[in-house]
């Protein structure tokens, strides 16, 4: 026993001159001072040495295992202070820099919708920023003189040229060139003539999707959304959908998710009602598919918009939507 | 619109909580966006009586109150006011209630009561004034309450402060809603229960209305339906305590019992009334006309409105004496000394409404309902239920006879519903029966139904519902949204999908790599700043402010706002990109239409500061144009291999000097240079600015997607390196082109590694030095091959460009 005892400090004391890295290092505490290591397995031989003589092994094997402590305590300093065979360097200056860009979060917030849209068979499509008073408008059921039109705010250019109010009026541009199936999301700028506040800014970013085609339904509307949402917010979400109004869709609803903040329980960012809002939606008016001459007896298609910054505000806890335009570095540089 | 918890359980005798309500209302379509309990407000509030007052030992201005409250012994107060005596009733804030007003500071915050050492006193709560209570402005005294007030009683109690009040959000669509039987018919129909419909009974006397006053109705396509009745013997004095408690849980102020009364029953039922003094009306008579001739009206706000002859106005025997629909005139307006009133009840056309008061510029309770669309054989009823109530209340007369000019009887259409369609819409799979039970629970009556088609007719209030959608929808939302299954169609066709990427995510993802970090700009920007670069921006007519007047025209006035920005917070090493729609005029465009304007899409980049980031042992360097330039090719390359070339720059009209234009495949692409010293001061900016905008059209038509293999050289190739002096005012790529020229199709490339003027290069010259390398596709090139090439550029180039070799 003594003999191995003697034998293994001959062999750590070899091995510990070739302790140069933190891997070299490792393996030293492994192979003698880990629980199953070398030092513990003497120990172990400890209880078949005769009862006379296993105080001084004993004692040897103490010393033993304080003398390899020891080598590895002191190679662990010697590399940790840069005085192994690598200290002439020292690593511990800063790496040199170099700039970093990053996305915008409302443009990476686009590309997220526009990933999954896309896998779930969208196209994408854009349209003018500066639309006609009839695309905005009219096309969409808006009549004139109808209160409707005070839900959207809107800059005039002229009396019929406006900034488009939503990314809505893409969906009549579409199927006045194609004939169904249209399947396809439009993302884009739109513009409100609101006082600017931290929950409203004159621009903002809506992606619209539409899908006509031959047996689309109300259920199918549910079935899309609910999708998006799972990869978007998680697969776990609870949902509801409730009634709405917009005047290019019939039935019209709103989705909405439970809050991911609270859980559900209620609090600041859902008004306490425990739901978030996060996309309107429904079934295109038989009107607009008439407009673009399209059969209503064998069409049907749904419809639905969501607005970006407010998921983005939402998503990352951010309370002042001019923030996202200020295009100040220490903010941008933290997405 | 507020709807009163309290008042919407009397009508439907459902008695759901608060939430209950929120939840259920919202499901269908009348989001209720919050409630509040108006009794929380008064949390630690209660009824108190002074039992004892005594002057404050150490202040003469306070008294040490002793205020029962109810609750065994008495609590020692210390109050401030003058007006505090013994046996008043008062208002007592407890410890740890919150006042919601606070007199002593500047902005009024509410505060939390603690137990205080007034002067050496302890007091142990307060005694409020009506200011402090946030209930009036009376800040002088405390609020004595009333003699009965009962001791101990919560405040709320008292004050009738107990109700809850919901803020429920109707859709432009849904002003059968704007009141709280047209709520309580949303509850009614999800509870399965009828609402009490509130008692409409008049006791009429003689003689009848008709000999007392007189419509015409000139306009009857404006103004369909006109009903009217005479009340007499009115005294206008205040309202009864519960009316005005009504009008006020749901912030409308009490004025006088004719106008409370109308009020009430425009909220009870929705449909907005005018009162009228019958002795202010000349030849006591209502004609309803358009305005005509007459220009102006003064409405009862006192205000003078510029009449178009195609508003409607209501007009006695002489002129206008209201805007129909919007706001009655001053001239005939409820007095204190009124006692014969006619009560109008109309219905206009909603279109005929909103004209004029969007024309005007107002919007009143009344046109915005009437705007929206009132039930046109919900007139009479209205009016019974006020004149019913006025005469209850001030203990007047209603005249007989309702006079009710309604020529052309408006009926409700009868809608077809196809019970395969409605599936077909819905993906449901519901029965005729199904569905003409869920439709008669909105109201509507099903006149005929087979196992395909049911024939219905909504109520004369949902004047939403004109056409078959409208029916599928009310089908939707009585079986309930979540009730309808959630599903996707299997085997989408993806074939149509056009998953092709646009060069925007391409010129994204490399300069993000290259550490330039995005900005987004807003589109609409101050004048100064569109016109920065001297070509007319398109304007809005109707701004927000001046900051956001007009349309960018380019992309680079936006990105020197941001540098501005960042500058002023510290930070001036700054790479900035941004990709957005720049809008200018078409020459000769009509700007009537959408031909008058061109939108396109420009990629800008902009640069201050250091070359590279501080680092321990790197000298910091300014960046300038070579390495703007760098950029720009690594980016070009990337993108159309070496199909682009850079041009000398007319920088008159730019904003840049020098400016450099690019051109890809022969086409202009845009331009980048060092921003002129007098921009950047504009701008308030230090220190350079280089700025790149480049057209994503340009780029995107230039980008090389398709690419082949090209195979790789076989044979090792032969490098030499080259320097020359040369003129200091020759330009290096003529040295370059030369060199190119003169070595021929075996050299492979040629670099520019060094370039120096000064003494060594010899006076007025420049050295240049360049890395040639060599290679031939066929064979191993020799040392005598590549010496003979080097011997013939060099007197090439020296005839050329007057180079001198460098030893
Ligand atoms: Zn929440």
């Amino acid at each position: 026993m003594l003999d191995r005892i003697d034998q293994t400090r001959a062999e750590a004391g070899s091995d510990a001159a070739g302790l140069l890295s933190a891997e070299s290092l490792e393996q030293f505490r492994v192979k003698y001072l880990a629980r199953k290591g070398a030092i513990a397995e003497l120990f172990e031989g400890l209880k078949a040495v005769p009862a006379g003589e296993r105080p001084l092994v004993g004692k040897a094997l103490n010393a033993l295992r304080n003398d390899v402590q020891s080598l590895y305590d002191n190679a662990r300093a010697t590399l940790e202070a840069g005085r192994g065979e690598a200290a002439a360097v020292d690593v511990t200056l800063p790496g040199r820099g170099r700039y970093i860009g990053s996305t915008h979060l409302v443009t990476r917030t686009l590309e997220e919708f526009q990933r999954i849209f896309v896998s779930m068979g969208f196209n994408i499509v854009t349209g003018p920023e500066i639309e006609s008073e009839y695309y905005n408008f009219e096309a969409l059921n808006f009549p004139p003189d109808h209160p409707a039109r005070d839900m959207q705010d809107t800059f005039f250019i002229t009396k019929n040229v406006l900034l488009r109010t939503h990314t809505t009026p893409v969906q009549v541009r579409i199927m006045e060139r194609q004939q169904p199936p249209v399947r396809a999301i439009m993302p884009g700028r739109v513009y409100r003539n609101e006082a600017v506040s931290p929950r409203a800014l004159v621009q903002f970013h809506q992606v619209d999707g539409i899908y006509v085609d031959k047996g689309v339904t109300f259920a199918e509307l549910k079935g899309t959304l609910v999708s998006f949402a799972r990869q978007y917010y998680g697969s776990s979400i609870k949902y509801r959908f409730r009634a709405s109004y917009f005047p290019f869709t019939e039935p019209s609803a709103e989705m909405d998710i439970t809050c991911y903040l609270c859980g559900g329980k209620g609090c600041r960012v859902c008004k306490h009602t425990g739901w978030l809002e996060i996309v309107g939606s429904g079934m295109v008016h038989p009107k607009i598919l008439q407009r673009v001459g399209y059969d209503t007896e064998k069409v049907t298609g749904y419809a639905f918009g969501f607005g970006v910054e407010r998921t983005v505000l939402l998503r990352h806890d951010i309370n002042d939507i001019r923030l996202l335009y200020e295009n100040d570095v220490r903010f941008l540089r933290q997405f | 619109m507020k709807i009163s918890y309290a008042w919407l359980k009397e009508l439907t005798a459902v008695n759901w909580s608060p939430e209950r309500f929120t939840e259920d209302l919202t499901m269908v379509g009348l989001e209720v966006e919050s409630h509040q309990d108006l009794a929380q407000a008064f949390d630690g509030f209660v009824v108190g009586v002074v039992r004892e007052r005594e002057k404050h030992p150490n202040a003469d201005r306070l008294s040490v109150c002793k205020v029962d409250v109810g609750r065994g012994d008495t609590l020692q107060i210390v109050c401030g006011a003058p007006n505090v005596a013994e046996g008043q009733k008062v208002a007592v804030a407890l410890v740890g209630a919150t006042v919601p007003h606070n007199q002593h500071d500047p902005e009024g915050k509410p505060f939390v009561l603690t137990r205080a050492k007034v002067r050496g006193v302890e007091s142990h709560g307060m005694i409020c004034s009506s200011s402090e209570l946030g209930l009036g402005k009376d800040a002088e005294g405390i609020l004595v309450l009333d003699r009965s007030a009962r001791v101990g009683q919560s405040l709320a109690k008292h004050l009738r402060r107990t109700d809850v009040v919901f803020d429920v959000g109707i859709t432009p669509n849904r002003p059968d809603c704007l009141s709280h039987v047209g709520v309580a018919r949303e509850v009614a129909m999800l509870a399965g229960t009828r609402i009490k419909v509130p008692s409409a009974k008049v006791c009429e006397v003689s003689p009848p209305a008709s000999t007392l006053a007189k419509v015409i109705v000139r306009d009857s396509d404006l103004c369909p339906r006109y009903s009217g009745r005479v009340i007499t013997g009115v005294t206008v004095g205040p309202s009864p305590q519960w009316l005005q408690d009504r009008l006020s849980v749901v912030g409308v102020r009490p004025i006088n019992v004719i106008v409370d009364v109308t009020n009430y029953v425009m909220l009870e039922l929705g449909h907005p009334l005018h009162a009228f003094d019958l002795d202010t009306l000349n030849d006591r008579k209502i004609v309803v006309r358009r305005a005509g001739t007459d220009a102006e009206f003064t409405t009862l706000d006192g205000k003078v409105r510029r009449l178009d002859k195609d508003m409607l106005m209501i007009c006695d025997g002489r002129g206008p004496v209201a805007l129909a629909g919007i706001m009655g005139g001053a001239n005939s307006e409820i007095s204190g000394s009124t006692t014969r009133i006619l009560l109008e009840s109309a219905y206009f056309l909603p279109s005929s409404v909103r004209r004029t008061a969007r024309a005007l510029g107002m919007s009143t309770e009344a046109s915005y309902r009437f705007e929206r669309g009132m039930d046109p054989e919900g007139t009479v009823n209205a009016l019974n239920r006020a004149a019913g109530l006025i005469a209850e209340l001030t203990g007047a007369r209603v005249q007989g006879g309702v006079i009710d000019v309604y020529p052309k009887k408006l009926r409700p259409p009868a809608i077809p519903v196809r019970v395969l369609h409605t599936n077909k819409v819905l993906g449901t799979d519901l029965g005729a029966a199904d569905m003409a039970r869920f439709l008669r629970k909105i109201g509507a009556q099903v006149k005929k139904r087979t196992q395909k088609r049911l024939t219905v007719v909504p109520p004369t209030y949902r004047v939403d519902l004109t056409s078959e959608i409208d029916m599928i929808e009310e089908v939707a939302r009585v079986f309930g949204y979540n009730n309808i299954e959630t599903r996707t169609k299997a085997g989408i066709d993806f074939s149509t999908t056009q998953g092709k990427d646009s060069v925007v995510n391409e010129l994204r993802a490399s300069l993000t790599g290259a550490g330039f970090q995005e900005i987004l700009s807003i589109s609409l920007q101050q004048e100064q700043l569109g016109a920065l670069e001297g070509k007319p921006a398109i304007r809005v007519l109707n701004p927000v402010s001046t900051e956001m007047q007009v349309l960018r025209t380019g992309m680079i006035p936006g990105a020197l706002e941001a540098v501005r920005f960042n500058h002023r917070h510290g930070n001036t090493d700054l790479r900035l990109f941004e990709i957005g729609t720049v809008f200018n005029l078409k020459a000769a465009g009509d700007i009537e239409s959408l031909d008058g304007y061109i939108e396109e899409v420009r990629l800008v980049l902009a640069f201050t500061g250091k070359r590279l980031p501080v680092a321990f042992d790197r000298k910091p360097q300014e960046g300038d144009l070579f390495d703007v330039k760098g950029e720009i090719e690594a980016l070009l390359r990337g993108l159309c291999l070496d199909k682009y070339r850079f041009i000398s720059y007319d920088a008159r009209n730019t904003l840049t000097e020098p400016t450099v234009a690019v051109e890809i495949n022969g086409t202009y692409a845009g331009r980048f240079g060092k921003v002129k010293k007098e921009v950047t001061d504009k701008f308030d900016i230090e220190g350079a600015v280089y700025v790149c905008e480049l057209s994503a059209g340009v780029l995107e038509s230039a980008w090389v997607r398709e690419r082949k293999y090209r195979a790789l050289p076989r044979f090792p190739s032969v490098k030499r390196d080259l320097a020359f002096t040369v003129d200091r005012f020759i330009r290096q790529e003529d040295v370059a082109s030369a060199v190119r020229t003169s070595a021929g199709p075996l050299l492979e490339s040629l670099m520019l590694f060094d370039m120096y003027e000064g003494s060594q290069a010899g006076s007025g010259r420049k050295s240049l030095a360049y890395a040639l390398t060599f290679r031939a596709e066929d064979h191993t090139l020799t040392d005598q091959e590549v010496d003979a090439l080097i011997r013939n550029v060099v007197d090439h180039t020296r005839s050329a460009c007057n180079a001198e070799l460098r030893a």
